[in-house]
């Protein structure tokens, strides 16, 4: 095993692929610091303000009624009334830089949100509003940031603060880049077949050791994503690992940013196992890089062309590949709702990279590597 | 030369992966006509219910306060000065539905749309249609602007037009009118996604086979633009998938007219109302060629990008990289507004939205007004010559030999 | 040792190797000759396990066989297969593959820079490979199977793009090989310099091996035992056997006679070439069949007819 991963490390230091791939990675860091710094992500003055005119915007189509508690109006239009008080209160409160005011009337917002969904025509306002979950999130994160006498931070750009968000972004892409890295994995070495062929190793190890160099140098990646977003500290500040993020992971939970990025990191390394394992096998059976990179798209789009898929089969391994969705409960604002539990992603995925194991070891063998 | 072509193309059509990406299309196309087209929500609806409760609404605020003492106290006074006018407007949309006189409906449909945002933009009390107010959306009433003028200019150009109109003409659901909004969103850049996959490996391809294609008695240079012209045949063969998703939506909703009025955002004339631009029609024929020539250039540029990259790096991801950085690449610097502060429309990677350049929208969202149709094409060309300048003179160095 | 116990081979119906039985012992070169598409390659294949003959087994110094992969893992590290030129890596240098396959057969790594010297490939072992001219590419693969130093060894079309220069050192090469007990199995096309170096030549006919030794007393042996004549005409032929009976005479299509001489004595040598004096023939030699001879025997004439 060892002489195999030398070999690989032979091969893999100098290939052009991977000097793009570690390229590619500090340009989107970089791209995505300048993107946040541009659009201002997380200025709550802002949030707030576009906040406040979307529930005028959901109240003039009541006629204007006597919004006052004991007045005549409908239950819905005196609870969005109530918000929108709130709403201008935390602009003011965002304004003024008075975190504990603006935390207190957040979690009286999401209160009242709360009682919203149940009332009668809600569903006519439902486009203005957060959906449940959203405001389930923002509930939790806000009583929690309560308890721990936190304040709100109004800086996205401090290195954890912006940690979150690179990984959240990574959740929805990391699928791709992944099925892009690894799509000609064996495809290189078809090219080398008389060169491979004759090894005295076993097929599985051979396998085994591609994949072991493949993660290694994803594991770089990573820690390239952490080492490019360093600068941040210089420029903006540490931030605070312990500052809490609200999750769904089959309940809504608070974590911290170490925990949240630590479920992550897990995830990542859990889809990069599978995505190798199955473009080893795709390049196999396909012997074309393009090919499977395709296959492997596809089958990551599918739950999301078609939503239903999801419940029907939510132990697919593809409904938690996206694991920013997973973590922001999505799947509970779909028409078909599901409740996907992040410990069962990970369960599932594990599962299937089990699976393809046992198929790479059954039905593949060196005799497989054919000239292309 | 000609044989080299056939050559090349040959190859092109039985790349396994070309294959595969007009497959993927034509499935796309069909999902997209049978599945996302029906479940279209148009903004602006034809929908007689919702005048009806408003006209209603305020008819009853009309007759409350027309005679009564207090009626200049307030709003009322304001809502006595706008209603009267609204409401005649909001009347004729009504009869006219119930005439299925969709002439008529058009003409008062525009008057509304100009009325109604003459009082909406700008002012705290009104609320342009719902739907620009999704929650998260921070520029709610600066869409509603555009899309009321949107919907006005396109109804006068109903209103004026001599083809038949219908409810789906009016929801923008015909095949043509679906083929523009999606020039409008994501459809440029998965074309041109398309693009580059198609070009990715045509100058690479080659190194599995060097000794066969090495000798080929063709300059490098005259066989890079071979290859250029068969990916850009191939590229513009993506139409043909696509065509079918629109014979379906057209077999379902109709399949327009290419007279139907197109509004494009121009900020030439003088400035109107809200010292913002306005909206000119062109016909939906000429909308469409202006779309199809802008990406053919763009095509151009990607696929020279691509040439060019192989030549250099001679590596597939490479290329891929260079023509995903020109795409994407606005989207990263993107904000609302900066074309006031910054030229960009000198940045050949702020026309990949080629709809919106067309429609002006792109104009309307930088406030600018120089991403235009002809300074993009110049902008775009230049880029595509300079790269084609840069092709020449590598394909003549010895360094950087095709093969 | 390798064995090899009836083997069959079968592509789409048609026979490529037929009850193929042969042992090697270390310290042999066996030289396979045959022309295209005839079987050479299969057989290596089939001793590499890459081709599944229909039927027999390939036993590996008398206990290793394809019955598992553990086995094939074992044989592989016993028997090797020279690289294809078109298969190298083009980003790494020539030194990098020779550590690889130091490293994947656990060899001596003093190897690497012995192999380099022996075959002159110290100016351009660093460069990448991609920049290779194609006697350097095929140095390379033969420098990394001697690198891999495997008891057996099986080379395809070695001396491939060779000038006569590389052509002599690669022998040389392959003969200390053999001194050190290796089996090494040679296909080539390079019939004189095989006929040179090899121990036992084989060749292919009807999906057979035919031992070249077999084929006609008159290969292989240290004396005088062949005389051949260029444009030997019918009418002299004649003359030739009035002379001299019981000689045979074979005609090959190259338009070379062998007159088997391999009983003669002094004085009917010379009286040979007296003949051949008389009749104005000037083109003639003495010596043994060469593989060349056997080569046109066997497979030309076939060609002609």
């Amino acid at each position: 095993m060892r002489k195999l991963l030398k070999t690989n490390f032979i091969i893999e230091k100098s290939s052009k692929k991977n000097v793009l791939t570690f390229l590619f990675v500090a340009l989107f860091v970089f791209g995505l610091a300048i993107f946040m710094e541009n659009k201002d992500v997380g200025n709550l003055v802002i949030q707030k303000t576009s906040e406040y005119q979307n529930l005028t915007s959901a109240l003039s189509r009541f006629q204007e009624m006597d919004a006052s508690q004991d007045g005549d109006s409908s239950d819905i239009y005196q609870n969005l009334n109530q918000q929108q008080r709130l709403v201008t209160l935390q602009r003011a409160a965002a304004n003024l830089d008075r975190p504990e005011m603006f935390v207190n009337s957040a979690i009286e917002l999401s209160n009242l949100r709360k009682v919203a969904f149940d009332l009668e025509g809600y569903e006519d306002v439902a486009v203005y509003l957060p959906t449940y979950t959203e405001n389930q999130l923002e509930s939790i994160f806000y009583e929690n940031l309560r308890t721990l006498g936190i304040p709100i931070f109004k800086d996205n750009l401090t290195f954890y603060q912006f940690l979150i968000f690179l990984f959240g972004i990574l959740g929805s892409i990391w699928f791709i880049f992944l099925a892009f890295y690894s799509c000609g994995l064996m495809i290189d070495d078809f090219r080398h077949t008389s060169i491979i062929k004759g090894y005295p190793i076993p097929f599985e190890q051979y396998v085994a050791a591609k994949g072991i160099s493949t993660l290694s140098i994803i594991l770089l990646v990573i820690v390239e994503l952490v080492i490019c977003s360093l600068p941040l500290i210089y420029f903006r500040g540490l931030g605070d690992s312990s500052y809490p993020v609200a999750v769904f992971d089959g309940d809504f939970e608070i974590y911290t940013i170490t925990q949240y990025i630590g479920v992550c990191l897990l995830y990542m390394v859990c889809i990069a196992i599978f995505v190798i394992l199955l473009s080893i096998i795709l390049n196999m059976l396909l012997k074309n890089m393009y090919l499977t990179l395709f296959v492997q798209l596809f089958l990551f789009t599918l739950p999301m062309l078609l939503p239903k898929l999801i419940s029907l089969f939510p132990f697919n391994p593809y409904n938690y590949m996206n694991f920013t969705s997973l973590l922001n409960g999505e799947s509970l604002d779909l028409s078909n709702p599901v409740v996907l539990n992040s410990t069962h992603g990970l369960i599932s995925i594990l599962l299937s990279i089990v699976i393809l194991v046992v198929v790479i070891r059954l039905f593949l063998s060196t005799g497989r590597l054919r000239r292309v | 030369m000609w044989a080299y072509f056939k050559f090349e193309l040959s190859q092109f059509i039985t790349n396994k992966k070309n294959i595969a990406i007009y497959a993927i299309l034509l499935f796309l196309a069909c999902f997209y006509a049978m599945k996302i087209a029906p479940s279209y929500e148009p903004i602006e609806k034809v929908d007689a219910k919702e005048i009806e409760a408003r006209y209603l609404s305020r008819e009853a605020f009309l007759s409350t306060f027309y005679n009564d003492p207090n009626r200049f106290v307030g709003m009322a006074g304001f809502g006595l000065a706008i209603y009267p006018e609204w409401n005649n407007l909001d009347k004729a949309r009504l009869d006219a539905l119930k005439d299925h006189d969709f002439v008529k409906y058009s003409e008062a449909t525009s008057e509304w749309y100009v009325y109604a945002n003459n009082i909406t933009y700008g002012n705290e009390r009104f609320f342009y249609s719902p739907g620009y107010y999704s929650h998260g959306n921070l520029y709610a009433s600066e869409d509603g602007y555009y899309g009321y003028l949107y919907t006005a200019s396109r109804y006068k150009g109903y209103a004026e037009g001599d083809y038949k109109l219908s409810l789906n003409v009016f929801e923008e659901r015909t095949a043509l009118q679906t083929l523009q909004r999606l020039l409008h969103s994501d459809l440029p850049m998965i074309l041109m996604i398309c693009c580059i996959f198609l070009t990715v490996d045509v100058v690479l391809k080659d190194r599995l086979n060097p000794t066969i294609l090495r000798g080929f008695p063709i300059s490098d240079w005259k066989k890079l633009i071979i290859k250029g012209i068969v990916s850009l045949i191939g590229s513009i063969g993506v139409i043909l998938p696509l065509s079918v998703g629109l014979i379906i939506i057209g077999i379902r909703y109709g399949f327009g007219d290419f007279q139907l009025p197109v509004p494009i955002y121009t900020t030439l004339s003088k400035p109107s109302y809200f010292n913002k631009g306005e909206f000119v029609n062109t016909a939906m024929g000429n909308y469409l060629v202006d779309n199809v020539i802008f990406i053919v250039f763009c095509f151009m540029y990607l696929i020279l990008l691509v040439l060019l990259v192989s030549m250099i790096i001679k590596n597939e991801f490479a290329n891929l990289l260079a023509g995903a950085i020109f795409i994407f690449n606005e989207s990263f610097f993107f904000q609302r507004g900066i074309g006031f502060f910054y030229e960009v429309e000198n940045y050949p990677t702020n026309y990949v939205q080629v709809g919106q350049i067309v429609s002006g929208y792109r104009n309307y969202i930088y406030n600018s007004n120089a991403l235009n149709f002809n300074h993009g094409l110049m902008i775009v060309g230049m880029s595509t010559s300079v790269l084609l300048v840069f092709i020449f003179i590598i394909s003549k160095y010895k360094r950087y030999k095709l093969i | 040792m390798i064995e090899l116990k009836n083997i069959n081979v079968q592509f789409s119906g048609r026979d490529i190797l037929k009850d193929v039985s042969e042992t090697f012992q270390p310290g042999e070169i066996i030289g396979l000759v045959a022309p295209n598409g005839t079987g050479k390659s299969t057989l290596m294949n089939v001793i590499m396990n890459y081709v599944k003959p229909n039927s027999g087994k390939v036993v590996v110094q008398e206990k290793y066989q394809y019955t598992s992969k553990k086995n094939e893992v074992k044989i592989h590290q016993l028997v090797s297969m020279m690289p294809e030129q078109s298969d190298l890596y083009n980003h790494l240098s020539g030194k990098e593959h020779l550590r690889i396959y130091c490293s994947m057969w656990n060899s001596n790594p003093k190897l690497i820079d012995q192999t380099i010297k022996d075959l002159g490939m110290d100016s351009y072992v660093k460069k990448r490979t991609g920049t290779y001219s194609l006697g350097m590419r095929q140095r390379l693969c033969f420098a990394m199977q001697i690198v891999s130093d495997t008891p057996i060894m099986l080379m395809d079309e070695v001396m491939n793009g060779l000038d006569p220069n590389n052509v002599e050192l690669i022998s040389s090469i392959l003969l200390k090989k053999k001194e050190e007990g290796k089996i090494i199995i040679v296909a080539s096309h390079l019939l004189e310099n095989l006929e040179k170096i090899s121990d036992r030549v084989f060749l292919f006919k009807d999906a057979q091996l035919i031992n070249a030794n077999e084929i006609t007393s008159g290969y292989g042996k240290r004396e005088i035992t062949t005389v051949r004549v260029k444009d030997l005409t019918d009418a002299i032929k004649e003359m030739f056997y009035q002379e001299f009976p019981n000689t045979e005479i074979r005609s090959l299509s190259s338009g070379i006679s062998l007159v088997d001489v391999s009983n003669y004595d002094l004085e009917q040598l010379a009286r040979i070439v007296i003949f051949f004096k008389e009749h104005h023939i000037t083109d003639f030699s003495y010596g043994n069949v060469t593989l060349n001879d056997l080569y046109s025997m066997y497979y030309l004439e076939n060609v002609k007819r």
